[in-house]
């Protein structure tokens, strides 16, 4: 335990004595202030709904900066070679690494509940269906860095596993979008099942519905465990 | 495991990447109290051996153990016995030295109230007092080879394992980094890899040859030497008749062989080289037998220095060696 937790302040300082979480989180409050701007005082939205939505994509888009370095960034520098001969396991490695950038997702998150207050100062919205869509996107964002960081482990270059990771996402995100063109039942099924976005909306409209939780949580469990055994048979 | 059983052991290990085998069957042991200096030309699989004791690769045949820990199964019990600098310094450039170090000590669980001693102790040891609130990234290359060395003592661990701890160091910082793996050595097992053949000698108790993957040669830098007898060579400079000379030569018991040749235009200046068994005194014999009939201008004793044995062994066709 007190090795994951090293890994796991050792990574949260690096995140922060490095530009990369000061731009991620500006970046993305700057877009998330944006879109909740246009969406209430433009649209004249009363709810979170079309904010959430507009965040989740934001959230693809960045969440391959954050995860590109997790470990790609040890294997260039060489570091590698220290963190896998330390006495600490793969799962230690992955999971402290992991820990680190979900902190930064947590903050990120966190930073964007400023816009709530002119919310409930000038109307009266659901507290429960903001809460949910909050749940969501985290588990989102969850789902999306366990991803991020397995594409990390697979290569020495940080752009090419931005790259990769990036591609990969916004496909999840919208691989929604092809159901129209499927007959069969079961890949119409399939195809709305492995979409990122879909389950999303169900949070975003409130419902925090098990078979969207299980969703996120076994892509971010099926994601760090084939980082961890990559890890283990790269030896 | 007692103490006196090796604390490293590599048996029949081989590192295949592929098709091509970087190391071949690859057999020795390495003890507590014992450094060992690892020679061999670039790619002859030193970083690859070390490695793999380090536990960073696997062994695609054979075993390699670490206080009785098998890599293959146990590494993580095994990496609580090891110290390793690789042979680029494995540093986070974001972080400043006191940081790093910390988080290298955390992970080999050092107890939080002996950190800041332990910290002090490798800072000291390894003379890092002039920038251990500096980041790493501002670091010279001498510092960062440094600190890659005070990480892997930390904890002193049993085995102590360097991948050319001195490249990169101007001429004080290696007699201190020297010093340092002397002092280390004395209680615990060193394994270090180096090009500078002058560097074994000084501080290993044995050396390792390697070149090509294969262990041509591992003993004490005198066994080395004797071993090579065909280098013992003693060179003498010579007023007299060659034929007569050579007679008297080889009538010493231990000169194998003597060649005779005329120097220049001097009659019966001869220069004289003789090949002789690798024990000690041979040449104050050689010596007293010349100036017994003759005049002695010169006597050189050509001890077989371990450049000579290493390029004895890496230029030798692989079944010679």
């Amino acid at each position: 335990m007190r090795g994951l937790l090293a890994v796991y302040e050792k990574e949260l300082a690096s995140y922060f004595r490095s530009p990369i979480a000061y731009y991620v989180v500006a970046v993305f409050l700057l877009g998330t202030g944006y879109f909740f701007l246009y969406n209430v005082f433009l649209a004249g939205e009363t709810t979170m709904a079309s904010t959430f939505q507009n965040m989740g994509i934001l959230l693809t888009t960045l969440v391959p900066v954050i995860s590109m370095r997790l470990f790609s960034a040890e294997f260039s520098a060489g570091t590698a070679e220290l963190l896998l001969t330390l006495p600490l396991h793969p799962w230690q490695i992955v999971l402290g690494k992991y820990l680190g950038a979900v902190t930064i997702l947590a903050l990120m998150t966190a930073a964007t509940m400023v816009d709530l207050i002119p919310l409930y100062l000038f109307g009266t919205p659901e507290t429960t269906t903001i809460l949910a869509g909050y749940i969501g996107f985290v588990l989102l964002g969850m789902a999306c860095l366990a991803v991020g960081l397995f594409f990390s482990t697979l290569t020495h270059n940080q752009i090419i596993a931005a790259l990769i990771t990036a591609a990969v996402l916004l496909g999840f995100w919208f691989v929604g979008h092809l159901q129209g063109f499927q007959r069969s039942n079961a890949l119409r099924g399939l195809v709305g099942y492995l979409s990122f976005s879909r389950h999303f909306v169900d949070f975003i409209q409130g419902l925090v519905r098990t078979e969207a939780v299980t969703f996120y949580l076994v892509v971010a469990a099926a994601a760090l465990t084939l980082s961890t055994n990559y890890l283990k048979w790269r030896r | 495991m007692s103490p006196a059983a090796p604390i490293v052991e590599l048996d029949s290990v081989s590192k295949r990447y592929g098709s091509r085998t970087v190391v071949h069957d690859l057999s020795f042991t390495v003890e507590r109290g014992e450094i060992v200096g690892f020679l061999g030309p670039n790619g002859a699989g030193k970083t690859t051996t070390l490695r793999m004791i380090a536990g960073f690769t696997a062994a695609t045949s054979g075993r390699v153990s670490v206080g009785g820990h098998d890599m293959a199964t146990h590494n993580v019990e095994a990496a609580q016995l090891i110290g390793y600098l690789p042979e680029r310094p494995p540093l986070y450039d974001t972080l400043d030295v006191s940081a790093y170090l910390r988080f290298v000590a955390k992970v080999k669980g050092i107890a939080r109230v002996a950190l800041a001693a332990e910290l002090d102790r490798v800072i000291a040891a390894c003379h890092l007092e002039a920038v251990a609130r500096r980041e790493i990234f501002k670091l010279s290359k001498g510092y960062r080879q440094r600190l890659g060395l005070a990480q892997a003592l930390l904890g002193a661990p049993e085995v102590l394992l360097l991948d050319e701890p001195t490249a990169g160091l101007d001429p004080g910082q290696i007699q201190e980094t020297r010093e340092v793996i002397r002092a280390f050595g004395e209680r615990h097992a060193v394994l270090f890899s180096t090009h500078i053949l002058a560097e074994v000698t000084l501080i290993c108790r044995r050396v390792a040859i390697i070149h090509h993957g294969r262990l041509l040669a591992i003993d004490s830098p005198r066994g080395l030497q004797r071993a090579v007898a065909e280098t013992n060579r003693v060179s003498v400079l010579v007023t007299g008749p060659a034929d007569d000379v050579r007679d008297e030569l080889l009538g010493i018991k231990g000169v194998i062989a003597v060649e005779t040749h005329a120097v220049g235009a001097q009659a019966d200046l001869i220069a004289v080289e003789c090949q002789v068994e690798a024990r000690d005194g041979l040449e104050a014999e050689i010596a007293r037998a010349v100036t017994r009939r003759w005049d002695l201008h010169r006597l050189e004793r050509q001890q077989p220095t371990l450049e000579n044995i290493f390029l004895r062994y890496v230029s030798a066709p692989p079944d010679a060696a």
